[in-house]
């Protein structure tokens, strides 16, 4: 008997928009461990991690018609899910304090799905080959961006360049990343 | 609003959640009246979600903790599942699809929803359809990661080695006018790719489905998306399918056909 590991994730979700538990706990397997990552590294608290991951999930049981397959994968959607959210958080007051904190226990245990896990690690490899491709500066306003949550406006103060400069390399760093990507066969996150 | 250029010079910033507050909403105005630059953020979302994406250990409890706090619906009951009866097929009526699944470990057994639509298996009926289902799907590739193929040249070679291997099928998929629409090699052990197709591009809100037909039934073999290339499948049981049906679906796709076929063929 084939297990609901086999069944895609656009059948996932129309499952859980039909109110399958089953299914959304399917789809936290595949996919929380990076939703979980990811909040987690912009965060930089497991607290506040924990409680976007569990808004992200929430959400997808709430409002799983937000997703559409026809614009991305289900792993991308629920990445920029928890990356909004994660930086809403680290821009408010309370956050900001967390922005400094260390990150001193972490918490895990819960497995992840190890299928998903091997792919995410040869993913990981190719992006990091990918970013490693962009020149410095561009590879430094997107991280300030999108790891640490800042806008383009404070990575451009923090830089020391102007607003349009930063805009610009973000650009043509994103641009860049995806023709890199694209090269090494990935053209999206999924699972 | 912003002009196109100006909210087009800022969605690689709007993709990774940095532009300024004031103008997420005009950024958003635009992007609704906008295909373009829809296209363009979902290509600048697929590399934020890659630089994101991560290997992580979930922690202990945590999927307690989402499963303890999921809501009723505000909404109605969920409409019922399009055309569940096929020839030969115990009628089903109720909430399909529903699983029936091991327990993913490190996690408890889901919590029963106080309005008791979760995974009880209520009747034979519906157990009938969960084993359909779960036999059904062995989806190997959805839209993404057909467009995953297309980028890294894959499923040329994939194809190239199908039409090599001894014992493969062709199977012409043709339309109601008997015009061939979508071509289709099989191996025997239960892989498929599409070779060829001129299947016309439908809506956003609509799929491509792709079904084995086994006597009486129909197997869902994946979805083709709105405007198929290629693609690769993987029939459950490792059987050769030689009998494949197309239907139009919504974008998430049926469990079960939820119109005529398309187009059919067999090897």
């Amino acid at each position: 008997m084939q297990e609901i590991g086999d069944v895609s994730d656009a059948q996932l979700v129309t499952a859980v928009a039909r109110y399958s538990e089953v299914a959304l706990a399917e789809v936290y397997r595949r996919h929380g461990g990076a939703v979980y990552g990811l909040a987690r590294r912009v965060l930089n608290s497991t607290t506040e991690a924990e409680d976007v991951t569990q808004e992200v999930f929430l959400r997808l049981w709430n409002q799983p018609d937000r997703f559409d397959p026809t614009r991305g994968s289900l792993r991308s959607f629920l990445l920029a899910q928890s990356h909004a959210r994660a930086v809403d958080a680290i821009r408010s007051l309370n956050s900001r304090r967390l922005r400094e904190a260390k990150d001193a226990s972490r918490t895990a245990s819960a497995e992840y799905d190890m299928q998903h896990e091997v792919w995410d690690l040869a993913l990981a490899e190719k992006v990091s080959g990918a970013l490693a491709t962009l020149p410095v500066e561009e590879r430094r306003a997107i991280e300030l961006a999108y790891f640490e949550g800042r806008t383009y406006v404070e990575v451009a103060e923090l830089l020391d360049q102007p607003e349009g400069t930063v805009k610009s390399r973000i650009r043509n760093g994103m641009r860049r990343m995806r023709a890199a990507l694209v090269e090494a066969g990935i053209q999206g996150v999924d699972a | 609003m912003m002009t196109h250029d100006e909210a087009s010079e800022l969605l690689a910033v709007f993709a990774l959640d940095a532009v300024e507050a004031d103008e997420y909403e005009r950024i958003e105005e635009h992007l609704a009246q906008c295909p373009r630059c829809r296209a363009e953020l979902d290509a600048h979302r697929e590399v934020a979600a890659a630089l994101g994406n991560s290997v992580g250990s979930l922690p202990d409890g945590l999927w307690d903790s989402i499963a303890s706090r999921l809501p009723p619906r505000q909404d109605e009951e969920p409409p019922p599942m399009p055309a569940l009866v096929r020839e030969g097929m115990t009628p089903i009526t109720g909430q399909g699809p529903q699983f029936q699944a091991p327990r993913p470990s490190g996690m408890p057994r889901p919590r029963r929803g106080s309005r008791g639509r979760l995974v009880t298996l209520a009747s034979a009926a519906v157990a009938a359809a969960a084993v359909a289902i779960v036999l059904g799907l062995n989806l190997v590739h959805d839209n993404h990661q057909i467009s995953q193929l297309q980028a890294g040249g894959g499923t040329h070679a994939a194809v190239a080695a199908a039409f090599r291997t001894q014992g493969h099928e062709v199977v012409n998929v043709k339309d109601a006018a008997h015009h061939r629409v979508a071509e289709f090699v099989v191996v025997p052990d239960g892989r498929g790719y599409l070779v060829h197709s001129t299947l016309p591009t439908l809506t956003s809100k609509q799929t491509y489905q792709l079904w084995t037909v086994n006597g009486t039934r129909s197997i869902s073999l994946g979805l083709l998306g709105r405007s198929p290339s290629q693609a690769t499948f993987t029939s459950a049981g490792a059987s050769m399918p030689t009998t494949l049906a197309i239907t139009v679906e919504p974008a998430g796709g049926s469990v079960y056909p939820s119109g005529p076929m398309f187009a059919t063929g067999t090897a």
